[in-house]
């Protein structure tokens, strides 16, 4: 089991139910936790030597793209349009679930190779 | 179709691209310790202030930043908030500042500048089509890439020596890879599949046969792909050429033909290095050029009067379809289809008629 794998997926749900939870019920300090999970897992990304690392980083980018105006929506006094964000940040989100499921599904059938 | 993919041939422009993000990989673990620091920070101002995240986020990074403007956020001037920013300011800023260095150490790393060198450089020849590959770089390949350079031809250089990269560096080339010039996916990269024609000159017969037969797998047609190399003695020359070169060079008598023509017309000496400059490439203004007269040409069967009329370009002789030199030329000669004109004049006025005489072939 590598550290480093354990780290990003744990990130990278973390960052898809922080996500859930702020859509369920706007809150800025949950928002706050969505965008520090989230790019926790893009900075853990980087060099990662995955077999769906371009895809898994891509959606990172999408999701921290939409979370990150979503952020100052919320404290800008536009808690609305921050929840519009959310939802499309949710999208890239559970891509990046199912990524790292299939990536993963992948790695093992090489490796029994 | 995985272990297909497991066992394929790693592209050179992939492994490039691989240790550039893993030598990016280098600074994943230092930002996200940082930006934990960051996140520490404004949620416990945030905490303190009771969510204001604009400002706790500023007041992290002026702490962490050893900027230290003051207390600009509510709650920050309370006991908690100091005890609080003390901590903060104790841990994070040695995060800060291992960090830039961290930062600043792997973007100015050679290896790295080197990678980012080679994939645009890799850019640029993916765009390259009729180009020239030439094959370890000594003090005669060197040579011949100035004179292409010259002509505006464009090469790209392999050789992973020492020698040859200093070579390379000094001459400042456009495009050269510093890999085994031997290896199928260092000639893939250099764009033999898109290049005129090959130069071999790796030092050694068996180095060069290797090459040879590894671009002749990649590109059997000797019509469409001319490969050149240089060879040790005569009869490897010979060898080098039953094994898939159009020709094989061996310098020493190349340069032993070129001094004897100098020695056996010492009265011609000004038009024997006329000749010698235009067969070797080293005179630019004019040329002689040998052009095909295929069957429905404009050109055929028209008199050589009427072509020296025409082209503004003389006509100096003529290679019959059987292959025999006519050297005699008049201007009542006819022209007939399957026949080589040989042309003698300026090289953009001939490279014109070329381009002509192309297209008029293509069209009729």
């Amino acid at each position: 089991m590598s550290t480093r794998k354990l780290l990003t997926d744990f990130f990278v749900l973390m960052a898809l139910t922080t996500n859930v939870s702020f859509v369920v019920n706007p809150n800025g300090i949950e928002l706050f936790i969505t965008v520090v999970t989230n790019l926790a897992a893009t900075l853990l990304k980087v060099g990662e030597g995955r077999i769906l690392s371009a895809e898994l980083m891509a959606t990172g980018l999408v999701a921290d793209l939409h979370l990150i105006p979503a952020l100052y929506f919320y404290y800008t006094g536009d808690p609305a349009e921050s929840v519009s964000l959310a939802w499309g940040a949710l999208a890239a989100n559970v891509v990046s679930v199912l990524l790292v499921v299939i990536d993963t599904v992948l790695k093992s059938s090489v490796e029994e190779e | 179709m995985r272990g297909q993919r497991g066992r394929r041939r790693i592209r050179l422009r992939e492994r490039y691209e691989r240790r550039f993000y893993e030598i990016l990989r280098e600074l994943s673990v230092p930002l996200v310790i940082l930006h934990f620091t960051l996140a520490v920070g404004t949620l416990g101002y945030m905490l303190l202030s009771g969510g204001d995240f604009i400002n706790s986020f500023y007041m992290t990074v002026i702490t962490i930043g050893t900027i230290g403007f003051g207390e600009v956020v509510r709650g920050s001037d309370t006991t908690a908030g100091r005890i609080f920013t003390t901590f903060l300011a104790l841990g994070g800023i040695g995060v800060f500042t291992s960090t830039i260095t961290v930062i600043a150490r792997v973007l100015f790393k050679e290896e790295l500048q080197h990678l980012w060198r080679r994939l645009s450089m890799m850019n640029a020849i993916d765009k390259l089509e009729g180009h020239y590959i030439l094959a370890g770089f000594d003090e005669v390949t060197a040579e011949l890439a100035r004179l292409l350079e010259r002509r505006g031809i464009p090469f790209v250089v392999l050789d992973d020596s020492r020698e040859g990269l200093a070579r390379i560096a000094e001459l400042r080339l456009p495009y050269y890879l510093p890999e085994a010039p031997f290896e199928q996916e260092t000639l893939l990269a250099a764009g033999i599949r898109r290049a005129e024609g090959l130069v071999v000159n790796l030092g050694d017969d068996a180095r060069n046969i290797s090459i040879i037969a590894v671009a002749r797998l990649l590109r059997p047609d000797k019509e469409g792909f001319a490969i050149y190399s240089f060879a040790s003695s005569p009869e490897n020359a010979a060898r080098l050429e039953e094994l898939g070169a159009n020709r094989a060079f061996y310098p020493g008598r190349m340069v032993a033909g070129r001094l004897a023509a100098y020695l056996f017309h010492p009265e011609s000496d000004y038009l024997v290095a006329l000749f010698d400059r235009l067969a070797f490439g080293e005179e630019t203004d004019v040329d002689l050029m040998e052009v095909a007269v295929e069957e429905g040409s404009p050109w055929a069967g028209r008199t050589v009067g009427e072509l020296r009329a025409e082209l503004g370009a003389n006509v100096v002789a003529l290679r019959r379809p059987d292959g025999r030199l006519e050297l005699d030329v008049t201007d009542r000669h006819v022209v007939k289809p399957g026949s080589r004109v040989l042309l003698f004049g300026r090289t953009a006025r001939l490279e014109k008629l070329r381009a002509r005489l192309e297209d008029a072939h293509e069209h009729a």
